[in-house]
């Protein structure tokens, strides 16, 4: 069986690959991507800890699967808003740049 | 050849993620995210929840891509250019990262997680069906958060539709 | 399953989902013609979920496989949502009769960030943790950009998500983490993990985690430095939005960090004392050194608001439940997220009165009003000197209480730098004052007042004066609301 930590820093690099497109760019839909790829890094975390940790309590048993699930469904809730934002904002001003979008002083 | 199938798998996505990071271009980086979610339900596979790996496959790739995609090619962003004013801002971005990322390997190397498994060994899930597994819990110990999504999900269509729809 | 004690005890929930969807059907049934009228249907149902929440006082019940507490402390923050949720109702009505079409669906979606505040009240699992704060946050990035049209209302929608989207996913890593270690999702189970495993490793990934759980809580708290989209949030959303981010969101975020901090991670409290003291001299500071230079009224209120955020963390670093002292932290919190409440609902009530009669934001444009509107110019020094924590205001009584739990734990340098920062909001608080009262405008027209405004500006000043003459009732309050903390020590 591969060892947990295998699992733990792919998630870890892929968090962090996630992060650093959210915090770098400029297009608010990359990063909206950015963001996807931190919430998929969380998911793997959840689900290898739910293969490899003892639950406290057997209500505990499939905490991990859930929680992953219940990650999944509201990252297309808030894709969905997202992108939502996104289209108002470019029918607006013709822009999806976080730059331009500066009528008030950050 | 399981260690082989992960490593493949993880590589596959390390590289994908990167794409999705440094390319340019919208399209290009909404196609890598799709590579990096089919091989994250890969990797759930190994994990033994296929479930979660066609939920994966079928939420992710299938429906929030589309939508990305979409979005995309409706409003055909210029492809993002270099330089602008905020020029401090990449590398305080990846100086950020960089000490998050030093601090999570430290952690996970350090920490000497408990891995003994539960009550629910593979074979267990296996005999009872994943999904039915997942599906029993879902209607009875999580039955609040599930009802609350629900709702979530409803009001939330509400509000795009009143912010994205035409005049 | 759910059985009838349950369904009893989360009666206010389920009148406000019930309420939130006749409102959708209502208004796709009637359209034009029920709009006035489904802003009272919302009221009832805050009036109903405010009543059903007391029904629930002095029951200590965890329902749903422990996922979900309804305690006092919990139905505390049940009745700040309901009461927020009645008076940004009615300030609403004419605001948004000339500038959306979708009062309805606004309507609606308000009624569910309600119920959102409501269930993080009351969640004591990372998983209805992080559904709820998700909840909340996705009705507060559509209702900041509910009004499409306007350019700033969409700017300040979208800074909001891209600040909440980041903050929360780092939030969900570090909950994985809690759930790594723990093998569980519950507070009791995590609480029980970190008292019986005390070595460096575990240490290391439950700071890691406390840190980025902070993070996320924080930018819903609007602390330094996770504010950055406080300000322009705060001035491009439609203004009762603003009024309702501006207590709701907070003060149920300050509910979700005492549960998880003193139930989840009693373990680690010196490391998150430390962590929260520095947080909290910085939130002060800069939120009241960067709203002296702010010339417009919404701008101004959002860096005051983000002082406030930080006066308060005072008293949660402060708390130690130990002792029969009436300076515990927790009660300095309570009573000062009350009559912060009333106070800030209550100024940007007059902000709201000023911007339906004239459309004006700027504090320039506040010169003259004694003449224009003596009432709301009077309103607006109870609620300005409240803020600044003068007595013989609730603001006064709120910061009495968090500073002296300070002093009682040996925080003097904290105390001081709190009581230096009072002083300096007190020049821009006065510089409003000024304009309003000793400055000639041009125009003099008079202003006149809605009566659901008017109604809920009686409500919310009456409130914040009677907090201060006659405090005994919301001390006792305060008190009763901290009992599940005595029991959980």
């Amino acid at each position: 069986m591969i060892p947990l930590p295998f699992y733990l820093v792919i998630a870890a690099a892929l968090f962090c690959v996630g992060l650093y497109g959210a915090l770098a760019r400029r297009n608010a839909i990359a990063i909206l991507i950015g963001i996807e790829l931190m919430l998929n890094a969380v998911n793997l975390n959840l689900v290898a800890f739910w293969r490899y940790i003892k639950p406290a309590s057997p209500t505990m048993d499939l905490a991990g699967q859930v929680f992953a699930l219940f990650v999944v469904t509201l990252a297309a809730a808030e894709a969905a808003i997202g992108l939502a934002l996104v289209i108002a904002i470019y029918r607006s001003r013709d822009t999806v740049n976080v730059e331009d979008v500066d009528l008030m002083k950050w | 050849m399981e260690i082989i199938v992960f490593y493949l798998f993880a590589a596959i996505a390390v590289i994908a993620a990167l794409g999705v990071v440094g390319l340019r271009n919208p399209v290009y980086a909404a196609l890598c995210l799709a590579v990096v979610f089919v091989s994250f339900a890969g990797l759930y596979v190994l994990l033994s929840a296929p479930f979660i790996a066609v939920a994966q496959v079928m939420i992710y790739a299938g429906a929030i891509l589309i939508l990305f995609v979409f979005v995309i090619m409706l409003l055909s962003p210029p492809v993002d250019q270099g330089e602008g004013a905020l020029k401090w801002q990449k590398p305080l971005a990846l100086g950020f990262v960089g000490a998050l990322a030093v601090q999570l390997v430290l952690v996970l190397a350090l920490a000497v997680l408990p891995s003994a498994r539960g009550s629910l060994t593979p074979e267990v899930i296996a005999q009872r069906g994943d999904v039915q597994v997942v599906g029993a819990a879902l209607f009875s110990d999580y039955l609040l958060p599930f009802e609350m999504t629900s709702l979530l999900l409803l009001v939330a269509i509400v509000g795009v539709i009143v912010l994205a729809k035409k005049r | 399953m759910p059985d009838a004690t349950t369904l009893y005890l989360i009666l206010p929930e389920i009148t406000l989902a019930v309420f939130g969807m006749v409102i959708l059907a209502v208004d796709l049934i009637w359209r034009e013609r029920s709009r006035a009228a489904l802003a009272w249907l919302t009221v009832l149902g805050f009036v109903i979920a405010l009543a059903t929440a007391l029904l629930g006082w002095g029951w200590n019940m965890a329902l749903f496989a422990q996922m979900y507490v309804v305690d006092t402390f919990a139905i505390f923050f049940k009745l700040l949502a309901a009461i927020a949720g009645i008076l940004v109702t009615l300030v609403s009505l004419d605001y948004l009769r000339d500038r959306t079409p979708y009062r309805g669906e606004f309507l609606a979606l308000f009624t569910f960030a309600v119920l959102a505040m409501m269930m993080m009240a009351s969640s004591a699992s990372l998983l209805m943790i992080y559904l709820s704060i998700e909840f909340l946050s996705y009705m507060s990035y559509l209702l900041t950009g509910f009004l499409r049209e306007d350019k700033k209302s969409n700017e300040a929608a979208i800074k909001y998500f891209l600040y909440g989207a980041i903050t929360s996913a780092l939030m969900l890593y570090g909950l994985s983490l809690l759930y790594g270690i723990s093998g569980s999702l519950n507070f009791a189970d995590i609480t029980a993990t970190f008292a019986a495993r005390n070595d460096v490793p575990t240490r290391i990934v439950a700071l890691v985690s406390t840190a980025l759980v902070i993070a996320g809580l924080g930018f819903k708290i609007s602390l330094v430095p996770f504010h950055q989209w406080a300000p322009d949030t705060y001035e491009g959303a439609p203004t009762p939005v603003t009024a309702f981010l501006s207590v709701g969101p907070k003060a149920v975020g300050f509910a979700v960090l005492l549960r998880v901090l003193l139930t989840a991670l009693p373990a680690f409290k010196n490391e998150w004392i430390a962590l929260l003291t520095v947080i909290s001299v910085l939130t002060m500071t800069l939120g009241n050194l960067v709203a002296l230079r702010q010339k417009n009224v919404k701008r101004l209120l959002a860096y005051s608001s983000i002082a406030q955020a930080g006066y308060i963390l005072i008293g949660l670093v402060s708390v130690n439940l130990n002792g029969a002292s009436p300076f515990s932290g927790l009660n300095g919190v309570l009573i000062y997220l009350f009559a912060y409440l009333f106070t800030n609902l209550g100024a940007f009530t007059c902000v709201i009165a000023i911007e339906n009669a004239t459309g004006a934001v700027e504090i320039d444009d506040y010169k003259g009003l004694v003449k224009r509107a003596p009432f709301i110019a009077a309103l607006f020094v109870i609620f300005f000197l409240s803020l600044a924590g003068i007595p013989p205001t609730a603001g006064f009584i709120g910061k009495f209480f968090v500073f002296g739990a300070a002093l009682r734990e040996g925080f003097l340098v904290l105390a001081a730098i709190g009581v230096i920062n009072s002083v300096i909001s007190v020049f821009y608080y006065f510089s409003v004052v000024r304009a309003a009262f000793f400055e000639a405008g041009k125009d003099t027209a008079p202003i006149r007042l809605a009566p659901p405004i008017t109604f809920s500006l009686v409500v919310s000043a009456a409130l914040v004066l009677v907090m201060a003459v006659y405090p005994e009732p919301f001390f006792n309050l305060a008190a009763w609301s901290m009992g599940m903390f005595g029991v959980a020590k």
